[in-house]
């Protein structure tokens, strides 16, 4: 699905990222980790034509992501909470969206019906704008707003940060049944190798850039990585 | 403690954003900041003079004293826009150990010193000096001096409390609006009483007493409510309005951009800055009074243009120019989502188009001026509709200045969306007017400027298509740079 070659991504000569190959398929959930200043939010800012690559290039279902826009109309994201129209209700953001992506006001609510739970009666009906939402319920908002419009790749940062803990395990739950059962391809990033390895088929490990790992995940995985990230603190 | 609090206030101010600016803008600020200065200046050394010759049977001073209420109120109308309650930066105070009346008193004392109580001093001291020189009695101008001050402050105090509700704006708006109502239509004439206080004021000059006594009252209104609401939640927090059920769902016949139209409207409604500047640009309306009243001004044609192009646009243009950066705080979400530019500015369009058509409408009263001035509107708003909005739109790509929706601007701080480059695109929305009116003018005659005035924006309309085509290729082109500027930390 995601064809990454030769990317790399330089600020006055500073190399921030340097990929050489990196193979994303279909259906996968993919498990970003590293430390702060890795290169996880500038990886996901080249996916979404964000920031231009200084070499190479991201192919996403085969269209060139710096070139065209056609990526645009399957892949969906949430990196931050600058996706969000502080102004607006939750709701409203919602069919926002939908707007943007082609889905009518009853797709939407069929949608946000299914995750009521997830919402936990704090997002809808509140008549609170977003930019008066706590960070947790802004995060709510917007990974289910990456949701609308039947995305075939979406891509999350830190989804798992701010979230209570109730809502960390009802998210897992989401990302799991969306790789496995309908078939899209997530990227996850996040700073809990616990939650990574529970949801992640596969995990690669970033560091100044580079990719030092890439781990097919099974009970081992987890271990692996805490002893990885030890090790590099102690250096 | 207050040496440091003093230290961390010049950090702040040297620090801030509109410092690190260039050095063209810094000028451009001293010059304003001494423009209007001057401006005070003169007009208190000159005051005087003006009134004897303007009104040789009154006394200067109580012409003064009878106009004052005006004064004030203005200023206080001023204030309530562009300045800002000081609280909002207590927060990390909160927990370190310094007792909380020093904080206050501190933060309260702080906007002693504001351009906007400088002011009145530069205009009120001149004038002080030339009644003492002129032989008024000293202590009389002293204590009148006092007062004038006082008063100021005690406005500068009372709009942090009227900025706490809307109630009380709006209450005080309807009082003041019922007063001129009945002063025009000669029922009852409130400023009389004012004059007469503040003859009182002068004429007695123990009652200076009396501002005095209120300065301390609303200060320790001001005092008290900060102190009771010094917790997280309460005064310091930034009250959290409940969401009105905007729907707008008429505007879905705009097919498309209908989406876009509906987020801006709720933009504009919504957020503190881009509603301060719907507010302000009904006050270019007003513009035209200026030069139709001027006889000087009727026989140089091409001035009026400008003003003309300027009635209708004056949305268009405090509002178009900030085109991309209203929508900074959430810029990278646009532009991972699947929309083209074109449906995006077309949205800022239509409402830019929308507000010029309004404020033609509002201008209708400009025909008293003769219909000469009425057609000059009507061909300054064609220029507004068919080229002024895709200059400004231009324009607008070339800005990347993140702007703050919620925050009000501040009078002389905030550069938010204001650098030389938007200096350089503004020249031709002043002076194409006046250069598409003059040259055939001078070569033909007065309907000739009218008509090529006029049909400059009707071409311009022909030729949306293209030119929204290439605003488009010069959005996109700038879309890295865009995204990375309104990323940046304010």
């Amino acid at each position: 699905m995601i064809t990454t070659t030769q990317l790399s991504k330089a600020y006055n000569a500073v190399q921030v990222l340097d990929i050489e190959h990196l193979d994303i398929p279909k259906g996968q959930s993919f498990g970003l980790v590293g430390n702060n200043g890795a290169g996880k939010t500038t990886y996901f800012s080249l996916l979404l034509d964000l920031i231009q690559p200084t070499t190479g290039r991201i192919e996403n279902n085969g269209v060139l992501v710096h070139e065209s826009e056609d990526w645009k109309p399957f892949t969906s994201a949430f990196i931050d909470e600058s996706f969000l129209i502080g102004y607006l209700t939750a709701e409203e953001y919602f069919y926002f969206i939908g707007d943007l992506r082609g889905q009518s006001k009853a797709d939407v609510d069929a949608l946000l019906a299914q995750f009521e739970d997830f919402f936990h009666g704090e997002i809808l009906n509140q008549k609170k704008y977003l930019r008066d939402l706590s960070k947790g319920n802004q995060k709510k908002a917007g990974i289910v707003a990456a949701l609308i419009g039947n995305p075939e790749v979406i891509i999350l940062d830190e989804p798992f940060a701010n979230l209570d803990p109730t809502t960390q395990i009802r998210l897992k739950g989401i990302i799991k049944d969306l790789a496995q059962t309908k078939g899209i391809t997530v990227l996850v990033s996040s700073h809990d190798l616990l939650h990574v390895t529970d949801v992640c088929e596969r995990i690669v490990v970033l560091e100044k850039g580079k990719i030092v790992k890439d781990l097919e995940t099974n009970e081992a995985t987890l271990k692996e990585l805490e002893a990885h990230f030890a090790g590099e603190t102690a250096v | 403690m207050i040496k440091q609090f003093i230290s961390l206030e010049w950090k702040q101010f040297k620090r801030s954003s509109y410092f690190q600016k260039g050095i063209a803008i810094k000028i451009l600020l001293f010059l304003a900041v001494l423009y209007f200065g001057g401006c005070a200046l003169i007009l208190g050394i000159g005051l005087f003079f003006i009134l004897k010759k303007a009104l040789p049977e009154q006394d200067p001073i109580t012409t003064v004293n009878n106009f004052l209420i005006f004064w004030f109120l203005l200023d206080l109308v001023i204030r309530f826009f562009m300045q800002q309650l000081p609280v909002m930066n207590v927060k990390p105070y909160m927990i370190i150990p310094i007792k909380r009346p020093v904080v206050i008193n501190y933060l309260l004392g702080k906007t002693a010193i504001h351009f906007f109580n400088f002011l009145p001093l530069l205009m009120f001291a001149p004038f002080s000096v030339v009644l003492l020189v002129k032989g008024y009695p000293t202590l009389n101008v002293i204590a009148w001096f006092i007062a004038m001050m006082t008063i100021t402050l005690v406005l500068n105090f009372t709009n942090f409390l009227i900025n706490k509700s809307n109630i009380v704006f709006y209450s005080l708006v309807t009082v003041l609006g019922g007063l001129i109502l009945l002063r025009m239509y000669n029922i009852f004439d409130a400023t009389i009483y004012f004059g007469e206080a503040f003859n009182a004021l002068y004429n007695q000059p123990y009652l200076v007493i009396i501002p005095l006594a209120l300065l301390f009252v609303v200060y320790k209104l001001n005092f008290n409510y900060i102190k009771n609401g010094f917790y997280l939640d309460g005064a310091i927090s930034q009250k959290v309005k409940e969401a009105d059920g905007l729907e707008l769902n008429f505007l879905n016949r705009f097919g498309k951009i209908a989406p876009f139209l509906k987020n801006d409207i709720k933009l504009i409604w919504r957020n503190v800055r881009p509603k301060q500047v719907m507010l302000m640009s009904f006050f270019f309306l007003f513009y035209g009074l200026v030069f139709f009243t001027q006889k000087i001004y009727m026989d140089k044609p091409a001035v009026l243009a400008f003003a003309s192009m300027f009635i209708t646009g004056g949305f268009l243009i405090s509002f178009g120019q900030l085109v991309p950066s209203w929508d900074s705080e959430y810029y990278k979400m646009l532009m991972s989502q699947n929309i083209p530019y074109r449906q995006y500015l077309e949205s800022k369009w239509y409402l830019m188009v929308f507000a010029v058509v309004i404020s033609f409408i509002l201008a209708t009263p400009y025909l008293y001026f003769g219909i000469d001035i009425y057609l000059m509107i009507l061909a300054g708003a064609s220029f507004n509709i068919g080229l002024n909005s895709f200059i400004t739109l231009l324009g607008g790509a070339l800005n990347r200045v993140p702007v703050e929706l919620n925050a009000k601007a501040k009078a002389f701080s905030n550069t938010n969306g204001f650098n030389p480059t938007q200096l350089l695109i503004s020249l031709p929305k002043i002076f194409l007017p006046m250069v598409l009116f003059y040259i055939p003018y001078k070569l033909i005659n007065f309907n000739a400027g009218l008509l090529v005035l006029g049909l400059s924006g009707i071409i311009g309309i022909l030729f949306k298509n293209v030119i929204f085509n290439l605003i488009e290729r010069i959005y996109q082109k700038g879309k890295y740079k865009t995204i990375a500027a309104f990323s940046e930390k304010k």
